[in-house]
Order: structure tokens, then C-alpha cells, then sequence
């Protein structure tokens, strides 16, 4: 008895999925099995205990011996669709591990591929998918970690510092070196006067951000109207990654979320990319005791062990128009799908990637939560529609960012060097003279509760920001050329200044509070009246200003009771400034290296995230 | 549509060139307001003095029409404030016109805001009088323009543009301030409408809002937000400003309490004293009738608040400047109320017409009464102008329709004249709290430094021994009105003779207001 019929049978399977299984296997050309365990039809428990019963065996395969000769025979992706692969032969025989040991097309194939008869071995799918990708998977993780540098090495964070940075940067410094030994004073205020001005003019430039973005608030840009005329059966596969990392607590939440989005399940291409080394999230995945609705790939071991790294893996596996990424914890809105096609539709073709809003579930959790979703209600209903406004380039959030696969690719995807992957992919649309668009949809993430946590996590940010900005910079003509002069500074402003102002952050506030506290006769002497006038100036209205526009932030979102948090601003940014010297000691030493953010530590139950 | 603004942009330059040729003419005829005197002389002292001028560019108040006039004073100091006045007057009438041509779209009140800002006496005031008027007018219509606009659309973009305007308009008049205090019952009363609520009358719903636990937090959240959004800007601004003057003038309120920082002092001192000291007694500026004479001097009020009826907290909202104006009379009593109080009334009489005369089906009656009541308005202007208890309001129309010359400052000018021709080297020690007429007119950089000010260093030691640091000394006479803000007045030689009892005095120069000595030793 083959194994679907003994499926259906034992009663895990019925007749009419059995019929959609196989009309989507003959669609997609995965196998039965494949489709089953990974389009929600049945849990890897039920399947594993109705073959137990049948008297299979399942046999642990990890260790097994194997040839990279007959490996080099199957392609890895034909093994991914029908969960088997040959390893060996021995003794005459192909030995074939097989999640679904009557797979007839696969048996025929090992037997034309090999010109012997398989000895099959029957183990979990998972494991097979592990060892596929761990065995055959290697040009497809050297694609992901070399393309972009081989293709375009201008755009690759690869090398950190270009030689005309290294000497443009020392050569500030023995200016600056120089320029204190001759007359301390007067570089003294000339640096002051920089930073002062700087300061100001980046902040007055978020609050004309803000100020613009706030002007279209109540924009919808796909109403319900639109969303009424989509046609279930005209809509494209959508292919969703989920990149994850020893997040084994989240795995239960991630299926109930996906399972509430509004798209049709077998127009889902999910894919859960697990690193080689995470037993702990495959597990997790094995112990679930109801369907998944994801399949899972396994990514390779290879440095750098990046989230952008592992996208680009899985993006050779992906098989949809369009393509976003979530992370575990995401509860994206269920009807974002959809919006997004619709927009896709509306937009013109040169629009290949639309950012959804990021917001956080466990805003009231404490302080830290508070102050996080203020910032991210500021960004990204305020910033981002501002900066797509006044056409500037978008630093795209790390996830609901929705892609057309194709000029994904063409654009040499995500670079694996780069910690802030997003924001850089963003600027190089642009500079291809692609646009990106904002929409009206929000997917609430799992804000950060824990400062350390916090900083860790902000301090891959900030260094990311530096990467990407040291990226673009290596030419500034040509990238004036690619953005154009609102581009360019938007650029500047945003990219550039946001790790300046942390880092130069705390070095005000302490001439600040010296000078208010102690009075130092010093600064006094240092800094004639007109400068410390005009820097407490600055640092007073920047900070009334950045202030102001947090406040702002919770009207769109109704979050009232958050506008006094907004006061703490300046105590926040302190912790901005540690995770900006963070990120810079480590753009030094280890600019590829992946701090990872730990998630799942919220004690608060998701919200639902369906539309109302 | 770019027609229109283009037409419109033509308009505002050849009106900005009107307001220009008119202030020059009567500043040719010796008209000259006190505001801008002051600017004139504080603009001088950034420009070409010596000493701590950054306490001067700082603190002068009110700080944005100083700015402003500080700006023109690159193509002509004693005319910057003219000139500034005038141009913001135009680009208001820009403002207003192209909000007028995007809403209203009817070229009838384009043509009736053309004859306002041409023919208005109070306009014509505000355009070349060198004052802080216009921009007043500039941030008060962007304040009530952009509030109205957040009743319709909700964004926090409107609110917020109110609330910067509210700043702005703050530090063009400080009095401004109080104008929050009439918003917090209102912005209670446009929480209660945001309410998604079925009920419509504000009281019920207001009833239904304080009864369910859920409602009231969102009501209490809400309300508090937007005090905060609409507040927090004008207040964290006045308290850092108010720290600034404290670091840099040991004084809090020294940008409105100082006779050197602000002009207003002085003119409020006047008008003091006129109320106190006047037999003849004008119309009494009593509460109820200074509501009664701001519907005589802009009838338009009433168009405008007929076309809110519907909206109780709109209606309130064109009713807070009544009561702003009513607070001011009680707060500064015996201070006339200037022509700017007055004014604002004409712009937000003209907001409400752009924003919602189109709404009005009878159109031809509409136009009857808004033409009717615009000419009523441009007669009550010339009278509430001709009839002020303000003398340099008076003197403005009097100048402007007799175009004979004025003759007020003609007596500074001569003493500034005489100290301008004083021998090389010669210094004056000149307390500009009330001589800034005379600082004003000084002719070039020379002149300016050859006087002793109080914003230098040794000015205080100057005042103990004058004859170590100056050569002349002005002192105010007797018949000064303001005599008792300076030092330097009749008072001063007795006791500065009883310091240094050798010290001679020789008076060179008389006028009414002013006696100038020649000190010897």
C-alpha cells in the first residue's frame, strides 16, 4: 500500500485532500508527501505514528556514510521536492533515505540516475532535508555569500573601509591633530560649531520628515474597495521566509500566525530557513503536534552566519511573484497579502518593493517597550511615508518588506556582509532607479524588553547603518549622480547622521551639564559665549524637537497614554549612544559578525492581528 | 491652477511694491513708529557695535520681527522695518489668497481681499509702519488656519503646524501666550467630537463620555494628548527662552520686563499715563464694549461666525480671540488696546470666508452682505484709526491722508544731528532704555561707537565717572514722560556732582525731552 493510501486510510488524510494534494503536486512538482506535511494536511506526528503502525521504521540518518560521487548526480532542489536522497552504493544498491518510501518517480529515478536498485531508508523529512542541504547545498550557499561581490563588488560590504576612506579619514584626524596643537581654542570651536550645526539641521530635517509624513495620515493607500476587487484565483504564489535562529519557543506562535493570514494556502510558498547548526528550532519543528503549514530548508554552514546570508539561500528555493520576509515573532496584518498585490497592481512598474508599518504588541510591557514603539511609531508612519513623499530613498525595516522576486534577483539580493542588509537593499534600488512605496498595513513585532538585549540588537543597527553608509560613500559623485541632490542628502541625513548623532550625543550633553552644573571656568575659557550660547541652543531645541516629533508618533496609532514617555527621549538616546560605540568597536574588529537579537522573552500575549 | 498662482504671485509683488512706495513716502515725511525705532537702533548695535552684542541679538523681544527687520537692514537700515512689514504683509496676502483660490475658488473675494489689504486703514498700518503687526497677522492666520483645518482632516500634521505657528506667533508678541488659556476648555470640547459616538449633542455625548470607564480613559488620553501636542512647543520654548535670559540678563522675564530688551515697556508706560492723567475721556474701554467695538471695526466677524453655526467648538474656537482680547483688557488695565488686537479679527474673519463661503447655496446674498460689510469695514477702520487713543496710530493717518509732514521725532533727529557732528573722539554717554530714538538716528558706524551704551562693559563704570570715559552726557529733562526708566535723568547730576564734586557740566544741547552736557574735568 503506497503511503498516501495508507494516509488516507488511517483517516490523517481525506479523499478531497488527497485529490488536492495531488492536483498541487502535479502543479508545483513536489512530491505527495512534501505537499502534505508542508501545506498544513497533516502533522509530522500523525505522519510518523500511521507509519509506525504500517511497521516503517524510522532510522536515524545524520551519521550515515556517503559519496559525494553519486551525490553529485541529484540536484539538490529535485531531492528538496521529493524529500529523498541517494547517499552511497553499496553492495549493488543505491542506499536512498525517503520520507515516503512509495515515491515511484523517485525510485525510478535513482534506478535510470544509478542503473541499480535502491535500498531505501525511511527517515523524518526533516532530517533529509537537512542532510540534502548540508550535502548538496553547497553552490547554492556560496551563490548566496559571493554573488553580490562577484557581480557588483562596489555594493558588497565585504571591505569595510575603501582605501580613499582610510585616507580621507586620516587625514581629518592629522588635520584635526594638527590643528589642536597650533590653536586648540579655535578648533575647538570650530569643531563645536560643525557638530552644533549638524546636530540641528539632522533633527530639523526628521521633524519636516515627520511633519510631511503626518500630512498623509489618514492616506489609504489600498482601501477596502480595492481589497473587495481582488480575485482569489487570479492571485500570484507569494512566497514567504522566515529566517530563524535557535528560536524554538516561537515556532508554535509562527504557525498560528501564518495560519491567520488571508491568502490562499496553496498560493503560499513559506519557507523556514533553519541554520545547519540549530537543532534546537528543527526540533521544535519535529515535536509540533499539529500541521505546519512551512517548509523548511536547511542552510549550509558558511561564514558570515547572516540573516541576509540565509534569505539568499533561500531565495534560490523560492517560487513566488512576490516575495517578503517576516520574523518568528511577526504578526503581520491578515490582510496584508493581499494589500500589497493590489498595490503591486496599482503601482507602476518601476515600484518593486512596498514596506509595511513595523509596530510592537508588547508596547506596555515597561519602560523599554514603551520608548521602542514610540520610536517605531515615529519611523514608520511618520519617517518612511515622508521620505517616499519627498521621493528619498527608503531604508527598508528588516522584515514586511515585499519584494517582486524577480528584480530581487536582479538586483543581486541581500548582501551577507552587511548587518543592516535592509536599509542597504533599499538604497541600491534606488540608485537602480527603482522606487519603493509605503502601504497602509502594519505587522506587529515583539519589541525588545531587556536592555542588554536592546543593545545588542541596536548596536548591529547602527553598525549596519555605518556599513551601508561607507558603502555608498566610496564614491560620492556617483552617488550623487544615481540619487539625486534630495537623495543624496536624504542620505546623508538619515544613514550618515543617525550613527553621528549617537556617538556624538553624549560628548554635548556632558559639556552641557558641565556647563549648567559645575559652571567650568574651563569651558568658559575654551568656548567664547556666542559658541555655548548657540550649542545649548542647539541641544535644547534638538532635543524639544526630537521630543516633539516621539509625541507625535501616537496619534496615528491612538497610543495616548504613551506621550509622556516621550519626555525620556534624552535617557533613551544615552542607551543609543552605547549601542552606537558597540557597533563602532565592532565595524572595526568584526563588521560581519551578527549580534543576534534574542526573542521570545515577552510575557504579553499577541493582540490579534485580524483586520477589523 | 498655475495660472492663478501666477496671477496671484503678480498681485502680491505689485502690493508688496504699493505697501513699499507708501512706507517710504511717509517715512520721507517723518513718520516712524516707536517699534521700529527700536529695531533700527538694536539692528545698529548688532551691526557696528562694540561689546556684548550678543545679549542685544539674543534677547531682543519680540525676537522674529527684530529678526526680520534685522534682515532688510542690509539694503537700508533706517528703512529695514518698512521694508520687512511691508513684505509680510504682501506675502500674507499671498497666503491668504492662494488658501481663497484652492477652497473658495471664486474670483469675488479674491477682489474682496484685494480691496482689504489696499484700502484698509488698519492694513495699510500693519504694511508700513515698520511694526510687528504683520507677522502677527502672518502666524495668527496660520495658527486658527491650520487648527480649523485639524477639526476637518484629524492629522497630527495640522495640529502640529498650529501649534509651531502658535510659537511663532508668541514670539512676535509675548501677550499672544494667554491665548492658550482660552484652548483648554476648547480642546476638551474637540476631544468629545473626535469621540466615535453615536449621540451628537456635545453634552450627551460628553454625559456618555464621563459615565463608561473605557470612554473616559480615551476621552481623558486623548484630551491630555492633545494638550500636549497643541502646548508642549509654545511652553518648552518660553521656558527655554525665559533660561536664556536668565543665564545671559540674570532676569527671567528681562525680554518682557526690560526697557532695553523690548519696546513694548515704554509704549505700555505711555499709554498708562495717558489713561491716568487724561481729563477728556474717550469711548471707555470697558469689558463687554471692547467685544462690541471689535464687531463695529470688522462686521465680518458676524459672516464668520454665521458660517460655523453649525459647530459648537468651531464657533468657540472664533470666539477664544473675543475672549483673548476681553483677558488682555483686564490683565493690562489702563493699556489701550493696539491696532493689532483688532486686526486679527479681519484675518480670521477672512479664514472663515475662504474656508467656507462655498458652502453657502445663496451665493448672490453672500456676496451682497461680504461686499457690503467690507466696505462698512474699510469706514469703521478709518475711524477706529482716526479716533485712537494711540497717539502714533493717530499720527499714521493723519500723515497718511494729509501727507503733511511729522513732526514727533523731529526734535530727536536734531539732537541726534547735533551728536552726530560732535568733534572727532567725542563720546557720549547715552542710556538708550529711553534715548533709542536718538541711537536710531545716528547717522554711520562712527557715530554709533562714539556713544557709551548700556549693553558695553563700561557703561556702569561710565556712570560713576563720566568724565573718565565720555566727553558728553544726554540726559532725559524733566518733561520726559519716560524719565523715570533711566538713570541718566535731572536726578543724575546731584548725585554724580557729590561723587566727584570737580566734575563740571556745561549744557550744549537742549530739547524739550533731552538736555546734553559737556562734562569737564
Amino acid at each position: 500500500m503506497s503511503i498516501p493510501e495508507l494516509l488516507v486510510n488511517d483517516g490523517f488524510i481525506s479523499r478531497q485532500d488527497r485529490e488536492k494534494i495531488n492536483d498541487l503536486s502535479a502543479t508545483t512538482g513536489q512530491s505527495f508527501i512534501k505537499i502534505a506535511l508542508n501545506f498544513g494536511y497533516i502533522s509530522r506526528k500523525n505522519y510518523e505514528r500511521s507509519l509506525t503502525n504500517a511497521g516503517y521504521v524510522f532510522q536515524p540518518i545524520r551519521e550515515l556514510a556517503h559519496d559525494a560521487d553519486v551525490l553529485s548526480k541529484i540536484e539538490l532542489k529535485f531531492a528538496d521536492q521529493h524529500v529523498a536522497l541517494p547517499l552511497r552504493i553499496e553492495n549493488g544498491r543505491v542506499i536512498t533515505v525517503m520520507a515516503d518510501p512509495s515515491n515511484q518517480l523517485f525510485i525510478d529515478f535513482i534506478r535510470f540516475t544509478y542503473d541499480c536498485e535502491p535500498e531505501i531508508i525511511l527517515a523524518s523529512d526533516l532530517d533529509i532535508t537537512w542532510l540534502s542541504h548540508k550535502l548538496t547545498g553547497d553552490k547554492y550557499v556560496k551563490s548566496a555569500v559571493f554573488e553580490l561581490l562577484n557581480r557588483d563588488p562596489n555594493s558588497s560590504a565585504f571591505i569595510t573601509f575603501s582605501t580613499g576612506q582610510l585616507a580621507f579619514l586620516f587625514i581629518l584626524l592629522g588635520l584635526v591633530t594638527i590643528g589642536l596643537v597650533v590653536s586648540f581654542k579655535n578648533t575647538s570651536i570650530i569643531i563645536n560649531i560643525l557638530i552644533s550645526s549638524f546636530f540641528l539641521v539632522a533633527i530639523l530635517f526628521k521633524l519636516f520628515l515627520a511633519l510631511m509624513g503626518s500630512r498623509f495620515e489618514l492616506h489609504q493607500a489600498v482601501t477596502r474597495e480595492d481589497l473587495r476587487e481582488i480575485v482569489e484565483d487570479e492571485l500570484p504564489i507569494y512566497t514567504i521566509l522566515l529566517p530563524v535562529y535557535k528560536e524554538d519557543k516561537l515556532i508554535k506562535k509562527l504557525i498560528w500566525n501564518l495560519q491567520a493570514l488571508d491568502y490562499p494556502r496553496e498560493k503560499l510558498d513559506v519557507k523556514l530557513l533553519i541554520e545547519e547548526d540549530d537543532d534546537k528550532t528543527l526540533n521544535a519543528v519535529r515535536n509540533l503536534d499539529f500541521p505546519a503549514i512551512f517548509e523548511v530548508v536547511v542552510v549550509p554552514f558558511h561564514m558570515p552566519k547572516t540573516k541576509p546570508k540565509a534569505c539568499n539561500y533561500g531565495l534560490h528555493f523560492a517560487r513566488g511573484k512576490y516575495l517578503t520576509i517576516y520574523d518568528a515573532e511577526d504578526i503581520p496584518d491578515t490582510d496584508q497579502l493581499k494589500k500589497v498585490v493590489s498595490m503591486f497592481g496599482k503601482l507602476p512598474s518601476n515600484y518593486i518593493c512596498i514596506q509595511s508599518a513595523l509596530n510592537y504588541f508588547n508596547r506596555n510591557e515597561n519602560f523599554l517597550t514603551r520608548m521602542f514603539t514610540l520610536e517605531y511609531s515615529y519611523w514608520f508612519d511618520y519617517m518612511l511615508p515622508g521620505l517616499d513623499t519627498l521621493d528619498i530613498p527608503i531604508p527598508l525595516g528588516g522584515t514586511s518588506n515585499h519584494f517582486k522576486l524577480e528584480n530581487l534577483v536582479e538586483l543581486g539580493a541581500w548582501d551577507p556582509f552587511n548587518v543592516t542588509e535592509d536599509a542597504d537593499l533599499g538604497l541600491r534600488a534606488y540608485a537602480k532607479g527603482y522606487k519603493i512605496a509605503v502601504i497602509n498595513s502594519t505587522t506587529y513585532e515583539e519589541a525588545n524588553n531587556e536592555p542588554i538585549n536592546w543593545i545588542r540588537q541596536r548596536s548591529r543597527w547602527i553598525k549596519g547603518y555605518m556599513q551601508t553608509y561607507l558603502v555608498h560613500m566610496r564614491n560620492p559623485v556617483a552617488l550623487w549622480r544615481k540619487l539625486g541632490w534630495k537623495g543624496f542628502l536624504g542620505f546623508n541625513f538619515f544613514i550618515g547622521a543617525t550613527p553621528l548623532t549617537f556617538l556624538v550625543y553624549p560628548f554635548l550633553l556632558a559639556i552641557f551639564i558641565s556647563y549648567l552644573v559645575f559652571d567650568l571656568s574651563t569651558i568658559r575659557t575654551l568656548f567664547p559665549d556666542w559658541i555655548l550660547f548657540m550649542s545649548i541652543f542647539n541641544l535644547m531645541v534638538g532635543n524639544i524637537l526630537m521630543i516633539y516629533i516621539n509625541m507625535m508618533a501616537v496619534f496615528k496609532r491612538r497610543y495616548y497614554e504613551l506621550i509622556l514617555f516621550s519626555i525620556a527621549n534624552p535617557v533613551y538616546w544615552l542607551m543609543h549612544s552605547v549601542a552606537a560605540f558597540k557597533g563602532l568597536y565592532q565595524l572595526i574588529v568584526k563588521p560581519f559578525y551578527w549580534e543576534k537579537t534574542e526573542h521570545g522573552l515577552s510575557k504579553v500575549n499577541n493582540p490579534t492581528n485580524i483586520v477589523k | 491652477m498655475r495660472n492663478q498662482s501666477r496671477y496671484l504671485l503678480l498681485i502680491t509683488i505689485l502690493l508688496a511694491i504699493y505697501y513699499l512706495v507708501l512706507g517710504i513716502h511717509l517715512n520721507h515725511l517723518g513718520y516712524i513708529s516707536q517699534e521700529a525705532m527700536f529695531y533700527i537702533e538694536k539692528t545698529k548695535i548688532v551691526v557696528d557695535g562694540l561689546g556684548n552684542r550678543l545679549k542685544v541679538m539674543g534677547l531682543t523681544a519680540p525676537i522674529l520681527p527684530f529678526y526680520a527687520s534685522f534682515i532688510f537692514s542690509a539694503i537700508s537700515a533706517p528703512l529695514a522695518p518698512v521694508i520687512a512689514s511691508s513684505i509680510i504683509t504682501a506675502v500674507l496676502f499671498f497666503l491668504i489668497g492662494s488658501a481663497l483660490m484652492r477652497r473658495a475658488k471664486d474670483e469675488f473675494y479674491l477682489f474682496i481681499l484685494l480691496i482689504i489689504f489696499i484700502f484698509h486703514p488698519g492694513i495699510l498700518y500693519a504694511a508700513c509702519s515698520g511694526k510687528s503687526i504683520a507677522l502677527v497677522m502672518v502666524f495668527f492666520f496660520m495658527f486658527f488656519f491650520n487648527l480649523i483645518k485639524f477639526y476637518n482632516s484629524n492629522t497630527t500634521f495640522h495640529v502640529s503646524i498650529a501649534s509651531i505657528s502658535l510659537v511663532l506667533l508668541i514670539f512676535c508678541d509675548y501677550k499672544f501666550i494667554w491665548l492658550t488659556l482660552f484652548f483648554i476648555p476648547l480642546v476638551l470640547s474637540i476631544t468629545i467630537k473626535s469621540l466615535n459616538l453615536g449621540e451628537q449633542e456635545s453634552i450627551f455625548r460628553l454625559f456618555i463620555s464621563f459615565n463608561n470607564p473605557s470612554l473616559r480613559r480615551k476621552l481623558i488620553n486623548k484630551t491630555f494628548a492633545l494638550y500636549i501636542i497643541l502646548f508642549v512647543l509654545p511652553l518648552a520654548c518660553i521656558v527655554c527662552y525665559k533660561l536664556l535670559n536668565l543665564t545671559h540678563a540674570q532676569d527671567l522675564n528681562y525680554f518682557s520686563e526690560s526697557p532695553y530688551a523690548t519696546w513694548t515697556v515704554l509704549a505700555d508706560k505711555l499709554s498708562f499715563d495717558q489713561l491716568s492723567t487724561s481729563t477728556v475721556y474717550q469711548i471707555p474701554e470697558t469689558s463687554i464694549l471692547i467685544s462690541a467695538r471689535v464687531l463695529l471695526f470688522c462686521p465680518l466677524i458676524l459672516v464668520a461666525i454665521y458660517l460655523f453655526r453649525n459647530s459648537m467648538y468651531q464657533v468657540l474656537t472664533l470666539l477664544t480671540p473675543f475672549a483673548f482680547i476681553e483677558f488682555l483688557h483686564i490683565k493690562y488695565e489702563k493699556v489701550f488696546l493696539a491696532q493689532e488686537y483688532y486686526l486679527i479679527f479681519v484675518v480670521l474673519a477672512l479664514l472663515c470666508i475662504l474656508y467656507k463661503a462655498q458652502t453657502i447655496r445663496n451665493q448672490t446674498i453672500l456676496k451682497t452682505i461680504v461686499g457690503v460689510l467690507t466696505l462698512v469695514q474699510l469706514y469703521t477702520g478709518y475711524i477706529f484709526l482716526k479716533n485712537s487713543s494711540l497717539t502714533e496710530e493717530k499720527n499714521f493717518i493723519t500723515v497718511l491722508l494729509n501727507r503733511e509732514p511729522d513732526t514727533h521725532q523731529d526734535e530727536n533727529r536734531q539732537l541726534a544731528n547735533y551728536i552726530n557732528h560732535l568733534p572727532e573722539g567725542a563720546h557720549v554717554l547715552v542710556d538708550d532704555a529711553i534715548a533709542f530714538p536718538i541711537v536710531a538716528f545716528t547717522r554711520d558706524k562712527k557715530d554709533l561707537q562714539r556713544l557709551t551704551l548700556p549693553y558695553q562693559n563700561t557703561y556702569l563704570s561710565a556712570i560713576e565717572a563720566p568724565d573718565k570715559y565720555d566727553d558728553y552726557i544726554l540726559l532725559a529733562s524733566e518733561k520726559n514722560e519716560v524719565t523715570g526708566f533711566t538713570q541718566l535723568n535731572n536726578k543724575y547730576i546731584p548725585v554724580v556732582k557729590k561723587a566727584n564734586s570737580a566734575l563740571k557740566l556745561h549744557r550744549v544741547y537742549e530739547t524739550s525731552d533731552w538736555v546734553l552736557y559737556k562734562v569737564y574735568e
